[in-house]
């Protein structure tokens, strides 16, 4: 894609939308929100979502994910809590190259996020955004049948299972969102 | 954005989505990219091409693919990968463009790059000990042993420093 907006030193950023709800800012990656995704990816918690990574092979992760959106064009929006400014996870869509077809993620950092409606609202948030901006409108989630707290998010969001499949990084439980509107 | 850098044979560019071949042509070569973490399958090399542009994107600098009559012979530039000891000068050169001087010349480019874009009067690597044709490259391109370090894979590498604003000679 072209790049409308460029850093300090004349690299292209993302041409990407910037998402709003009541409580959250969602806005593409940039160098400051590595500490809370490498802090994530060495805990226990990431046992599910490909962790733990140590800090060198989460970089790795977190520059591949944030050069998605120019090879894509869409990618993973950071989530900021409004109030605080604090990054407490990402979510948006993923699509490596090897990948079947775009996927809806999410990933909320602290267990202090727990229970409030953070990762429904971050995750609601990203599908209508990659709808209307992107077409995007009917993602899957790949989710590993361990992970009963993302599967129970993924059902609130009515997606319904659709069957599993052997991915890269292992077999894993797909799901179908509805299709909404762009 | 980040202009192209041109030299005599080469013009280095920021790497796009025309290069997954590129990348996954080199990777596949258990030989030739052995000091890189492969042999990579199609979809690694994907998410290493991947994370070469987010670099670009995240720290406003990187590697650089370089072309040669139109073609992608390799690439090289300035990492700086969280998690480990400080930056590198990299290169790397399909095994049919090695031997021709290309990794000196395109190293050229980024380091007088580094020193007028960047600012940075010298630029660092390192490498394996057995890793030979880096370390004569290093030391062609004026750059002297600062120290030795364990790098968290455990193994001990010399790192180098290379003056970004003199002229050296081959």
């Amino acid at each position: 894609m072209i790049a409308a907006q460029h850093n300090m030193r004349g690299t292209p950023l993302p041409d990407a939308p910037v998402l709003k709800t009541a409580r959250l800012l969602l806005r593409p990656p940039q160098l400051s929100d590595f500490d809370a995704f490498a802090g994530f990816y060495a805990s226990p918690r990431s046992a599910m979502i490909g962790g733990p990574l140590d800090r060198k092979d989460a970089y790795s992760g977190f520059s591949s994910t944030a050069g998605q959106w120019f090879l894509k064009g869409y990618g993973f929006w950071e989530v900021i809590d409004r109030e605080s400014g604090v990054n407490i996870g990402r979510a948006g869509i993923y699509h490596p190259d090897f990948w079947p077809e775009p996927e809806l993620g999410w990933i909320i950092y602290g267990d202090s996020h727990e229970g409030r409606g953070i990762a429904m609202e971050a995750a609601t948030a990203a599908r209508d955004g990659a709808a209307r901006h992107f077409g995007i409108t009917a993602p899957i989630s790949s989710i590993e049948a361990t992970n009963s707290r993302s599967i129970a998010l993924a059902e609130r969001m009515g997606a319904r299972r659709d069957g599993e499949w052997e991915t890269p990084y292992g077999p894993m439980l797909r799901f179908r969102h509805p299709q909404v509107s762009a | 954005m980040t202009a192209d850098l041109t030299t005599a044979r080469l013009t280095l560019r920021m790497p796009d989505a025309r290069d997954h071949a590129s990348y996954s042509a080199f990777f596949a070569d258990a030989e030739a990219s052995r000091f890189y973490g492969g042999p990579l399958l199609p979809y690694q090399a994907w998410e290493r091409l991947a994370a070469d542009i987010g670099h670009f994107m995240l720290k406003g600098f990187g590697r650089f693919v370089i072309e040669k009559d139109g073609q992608v012979i390799g690439g090289c530039g300035i990492l700086d990968v969280d998690g480990w000891p400080g930056h590198e000068l990299t290169w790397w050169l399909l095994p049919a463009a090695r031997g021709q001087g290309i990794a000196q010349e395109a190293s050229r480019a980024v380091l007088a790059w580094a020193g007028t874009e960047l600012g940075w009067p010298r630029v660092e690597t390192h490498f394996r000990d057995e890793n030979t044709a880096a370390r004569r490259l290093t030391e062609s391109l004026g750059g002297t042993k600062q120290r030795r370090e364990t790098f968290p894979d455990g193994i001990d590498r010399d790192i180098y420093a290379m003056p970004t604003t003199e002229k050296v000679s081959a």
